[in-house]
C-alpha cells in the first residue's frame, strides 16, 4: 500500500453507523460518561437536544482511515489536527474521506500529509483536519 | 485523577493537574476495539491512549455544575507504539483560557509517558463552555 502512495491520492474512505449502542460500548471502553454522551433525557433538555457521539469516537474512524493506508508510520509518527464543527449523533452514518495533499521530505524522511473531512448522510462537516503519517525513506 | 480542590475560575495558564496512570491491559483494549469497531494488532491503538488520556481531562476539569463542556478540536502526536498491557502516565496541564463572547475556551495541553518516561503520545485540547 505506501508503493501506491503519492500526491493527490484518494486515501480508501471509511464509513461508520452511530448507534447510541456505539456510544454507550464508547463510554464505557473509555471511561468518558458524561450524561451529554449517554443519558438520553438529560440530553434532551439541552440545547443540543439529543445525545451525541464523543469526537474521539469519530477521530477513531479518521485514524481507522490512515491506519490502513500508512500502517506503522501512522501509529508511530503520525500527527493529527482535528477541528469538531459538529456533533455525531445516534443514527447518523458518517463517511470519512482523505487524500494525500503533498509528500515532503524532513532530515531524510518522508511525510505524507493529508487532509480529510468527515461528514454525515446529510452532508453536514462532522469533522475536518490535518493528519500526516511518516513514510519510509524509500517511498519518494 | 479528579482535582476537586481548585475550581475552574482558579484554573490558570501553567496549572498542571496531578498525573494520572493508567494500565492499558487487553481487557481495556479489547472493549475499546469494540467500541470502535476495529481490529487489533497486539499494540494499543493511539487513539484509546487519547481516550484514557481525554477521560481523565473531562473528569479533572472542575466545571460548574449543569455545564456542558464541548471538545472543540484536538491536536496529537503519536511517538510511539504502545503494547498491549503497558502502564502510561497522563500529564495535562491549562495552557491558555480564553472567553470570547458568551463562551470560554480552555485550552490544555497533554503529555503521555509510558513506564521508561518515553513520551509516546503529546497533544492538545480545545474545550468550549458557555463562559
Amino acid at each position: 500500500m505506501l508503493a501506491e502512495i503519492q500526491e493527490g491520492k484518494a486515501l480508501n474512505p471509511v464509513v461508520k453507523h452511530i448507534t447510541q449502542e456505539k456510544i454507550n460500548l464508547y463510554a464505557e471502553a473509555s471511561g468518558d460518561s458524561n450524561p451529554i454522551h449517554i443519558d438520553e433525557s438529560f440530553a434532551a433538555k439541552t440545547p443540543l437536544g439529543g445525545t451525541i457521539a464523543h469526537g474521539m469516537l469519530s477521530l477513531a474512524y479518521v485514524s481507522e482511515m490512515m491506519t490502513s493506508a500508512f500502517g506503522r508510520g501512522w501509529l508511530s509518527g503520525g500527527k493529527l489536527r482535528a477541528k469538531f464543527k459538529e456533533p455525531a449523533r445516534p443514527g447518523d452514518t458518517l463517511t470519512i474521506n482523505g487524500k494525500v495533499d503533498c509528500i515532503e521530505r524532513k532530515d531524510d524522511v518522508s511525510y505524507a500529509n493529508c487532509t480529510y473531512e468527515c461528514r454525515n448522510q446529510k452532508g453536514e462537516m462532522i469533522v475536518v483536519g490535518e493528519a500526516i503519517a511518516k513514510l519510509s525513506s524509500a517511498e519518494k | 485523577m479528579p482535582d476537586k480542590a481548585i475550581s475552574y475560575e482558579e484554573l490558570t495558564p501553567g496549572y498542571k493537574f496531578p498525573p494520572a496512570t493508567y494500565e492499558l491491559n487487553a481487557s481495556f483494549v479489547s472493549k475499546y476495539l469494540k467500541a470502535v469497531d476495529a481490529a487489533g494488532d497486539g499494540f494499543v491503538p493511539p487513539l484509546a491512549i487519547t481516550a484514557c488520556a481525554i477521560a481523565g481531562m473531562t473528569k479533572s476539569v472542575p466545571l460548574p455544575p449543569g455545564t456542558i463542556a464541548i471538545h472543540a478540536s484536538q491536536d496529537l502526536e503519536f511517538l510511539k507504539l504502545v503494547p498491549v498491557g503497558a502502564t502510561i502516565e497522563c500529564q495535562i496541564g491549562v495552557a491558555q483560557k480564553i472567553a470570547r463572547g458568551k463562551m470560554s475556551m480552555l485550552i490544555l495541553d497533554l503529555e503521555i509517558s509510558d513506564k521508561g518516561k518515553e513520551k509516546v503520545q503529546s497533544g492538545k485540547a480545545t474545550i468550549a463552555l458557555p463562559a
